[in-house]
């Protein structure tokens, strides 16, 4: 027999030895997995095109109009910002504040962590406690320590009435409004509040990292002869960077979907982005189009980021 | 012999200069951090059993001496704290069993894929919970508004899950990888149905793990606000009533409602923390 024949009676005989169709086949697991895929569609994918379909929609003309954009930008100058720009603008001040901060503390409690010392797992489950804590109660507490009459100034008051019994030093400390002034102050409480919130995160990613870092290649540094400071900057920042990826882009994530800490700790004085959009759909502003508008421009910055993700973190994260 | 007298040439000549200053400071490091991770914890609870003329005056007193129990039953007597702590209970609860009842068998699904689908599903699982709440949660508001489902318990739930189900999803494809296949063919030459195997072989062998993930999903929504802020107008959560109480409430009110909201918390926390992953809490928590 040829080889075309055989094919032609392979083909033939193929119907009556087929297997069930694919999707018979794996009837048991489509039942399983379609009540998840259902719910995503439908309330996460579809709403985000809803949100997108509004946010190109207004209450006279209907679909198809910039309009809401317009409103919340109003032709961009640079002198002359509308309260959208500033939102945007507060949203990054305080991002990369509390980034900054998160990773320098974070990583210097990590490297406390990482020494062998007594009662490190103490410290570590302590270091913990902040996770659990919501973070509008993280909130509450950071405009009691911020606020004029708060526990910031009593702390520095402390300190300096303690430097003032040494002999020949007089200091007093006058108290600060930390948290109402608006401007980079307001920007910096939420910042630090943001930074003490998710710290416990920052130190676990940093923990990783340098537990996975082998114990020779220190020894090797040893042996040429290597000090802590060139331990630290030669061979143990550079091989943090993965993790310092992981937790600057996880973080830009969450930092720009600051809502809470933002909202009792500035909500009348500076808009990030987050209480921008929720004043604008709450009543009594009551604005489905703008705040479509602005949750779209915030969708579209955390895609930028979402995209960074998947090109350096996705694999590494998931693989681990 | 020869090999000591090597080893010797390589050791240090000079001295390390920050040896001394970090062995010095050590300790004021450790006690630092301890201090900026537990003072704002210290803190609620401290103001919840101060007297009020603790707390006012420039600069409030930061041990109080003379505690009262006067703002927790206020709280509890006055301050319509039931509503709002029931349904928070309420619905934690029921998010949870509903997360677990619609993502176990789907992460189990999704474990069972090949590598490169499965490592894709979840890598779409990962991205779909880092989407802005907003930007799902104005329309999915706008519809309940027109059902009627804002202030009721299911709207609530049902908002609670879409960020709860791809979250425990994520973590449930993990615990389920780990059960050798090898199980599901032993079960299955034993006449045991798939589904029959997934009820009685491989949930409970990942029972340890699904309750370690609906912790998590418990504490999503016992902590969850943007969402309650969008689907609420009178019915508070407890999270709303914080906020509430900083509002309008005085400092002793505000810290003790947040205690209410911390404590099953920390206590969760405390204990869980050994199966607490870097990986498992970027998404959890956020600012």
């Amino acid at each position: 027999m040829g080889t075309a024949e055989a094919t032609a009676v392979r083909a033939a005989t193929q119907p009556s030895r087929r297997r069930p169709g694919w999707f018979r086949r794996h009837r048991f697991e489509i039942a399983l997995i379609t009540p998840l895929v259902a719910y995503i569609v439908l309330l996460t994918i579809v709403p985000i095109i809803d949100t997108f379909r509004r946010s190109l929609s207004a209450p006279g003309t209907g679909f198809g109009t910039l309009k809401s954009y317009q409103a919340i930008f109003h032709g961009f100058s640079w002198t002359d910002w509308t309260i959208f720009e500033r939102a945007i603008f507060n949203t990054v001040i305080v991002a990369v504040l509390s980034l900054a901060l998160e990773v320098s503390i974070g990583l210097a409690i990590a490297l406390a962590l990482n020494v062998a010392f007594f009662g490190r797992g103490f410290v570590r489950t302590v270091t913990l406690v902040p996770l659990g804590v919501p973070t509008i109660v993280s909130g509450a507490v950071m405009l009691l320590i911020f606020q004029r009459s708060g526990y910031l100034n009593s702390v520095m008051a402390l300190f300096t009435n303690l430097l003032d019994k040494i002999p020949g030093v007089h200091l007093t400390w006058q108290n600060v409004s930390w948290q109402v002034a608006g401007g980079w102050r307001t920007l910096l409480t939420i910042a630090i509040a943001d930074m003490w919130k998710v710290l416990p995160v920052i130190t676990l990613i940093f923990l990783a990292g340098l537990q996975s870092i082998p114990q020779d290649v220190y020894e090797a540094a040893d042996v040429d002869g290597a000090t802590k400071w060139q331990r630290f900057v030669r061979v143990t920042l550079p091989l943090l960077i993965p993790y310092f990826t992981m937790a600057l882009i996880l973080r830009a994530i969450d930092a720009f979907r600051i809502f809470e800490l933002a909202l009792v700790l500035a909500g009348g004085v500076e808009p990030v982005l987050g209480t921008y959009i929720s004043s604008k759909y709450l009543p009594p502003v009551s604005d489905p189009y703008t705040s479509s508008a602005a949750s779209i421009v915030l969708f579209g910055i955390i895609m930028l980021f979402i995209i960074l993700y998947l090109k350096f973190v996705a694999r590494f994260q998931v693989q681990r | 012999m020869s090999i000591a007298v090597t080893t010797k040439g390589f050791r240090r000549t000079r001295r390390d200069r920050l040896e001394v200053p970090l062995k010095l400071t050590f300790p004021l490091w450790v006690i630092g951090s301890v201090l900026l991770v537990l003072f704002p914890i210290y803190l609620i609870f401290m103001v919840s059993f101060a007297p009020g003329s603790a707390l006012f005056g420039e600069r409030p007193q930061l041990v109080v001496t003379n505690y009262t129990l006067q703002p927790w039953k206020d709280v509890f007597q006055t301050g319509g704290i039931m509503s709002p702590l029931v349904k928070s209970l309420f619905v934690a609860s029921a998010t949870t069993v509903l997360a677990i009842i619609i993502a176990a068998p789907a992460a189990y699904v999704i474990s069972r894929l090949r590598p490169a689908i499965r490592y894709t599903v979840v890598i779409g699982l990962l991205v779909t919970r880092m989407f802005p709440e907003f930007t799902i949660g104005i329309s999915v508001a706008t519809q309940f508004a027109k059902w009627g489902l804002l202030d009721t318990y299911i709207g609530l739930i049902l908002a609670h899950l879409i960020g709860s189900l791809p979250f425990i999803a994520w973590i449930l494809v993990g615990t389920f990888e780990t059960i050798p296949i090898d199980l599901e063919e032993a079960a299955h030459i034993d006449g045991a149905s798939r589904m029959g195997t997934l009820i009685r072989v491989v949930f409970p062998i990942a029972a340890g793990g699904i309750a370690v993930a609906s912790l998590f999903v418990w504490l999503y929504s016992w902590n969850e606000f943007l969402y309650a802020r969008l689907m609420t107008t009178n019915q508070l959560t407890l999270p709303l009533k914080v906020f509430q109480a900083i509002d309008r409430g005085s400092s002793q009110e505000m810290a003790t409602v947040a205690a209410i909201l911390t404590l099953p918390i920390v206590l969760i926390v405390y204990f869980l923390q050994r199966y607490l992953r870097p990986g498992a809490l970027t998404g959890a928590v956020k600012g």
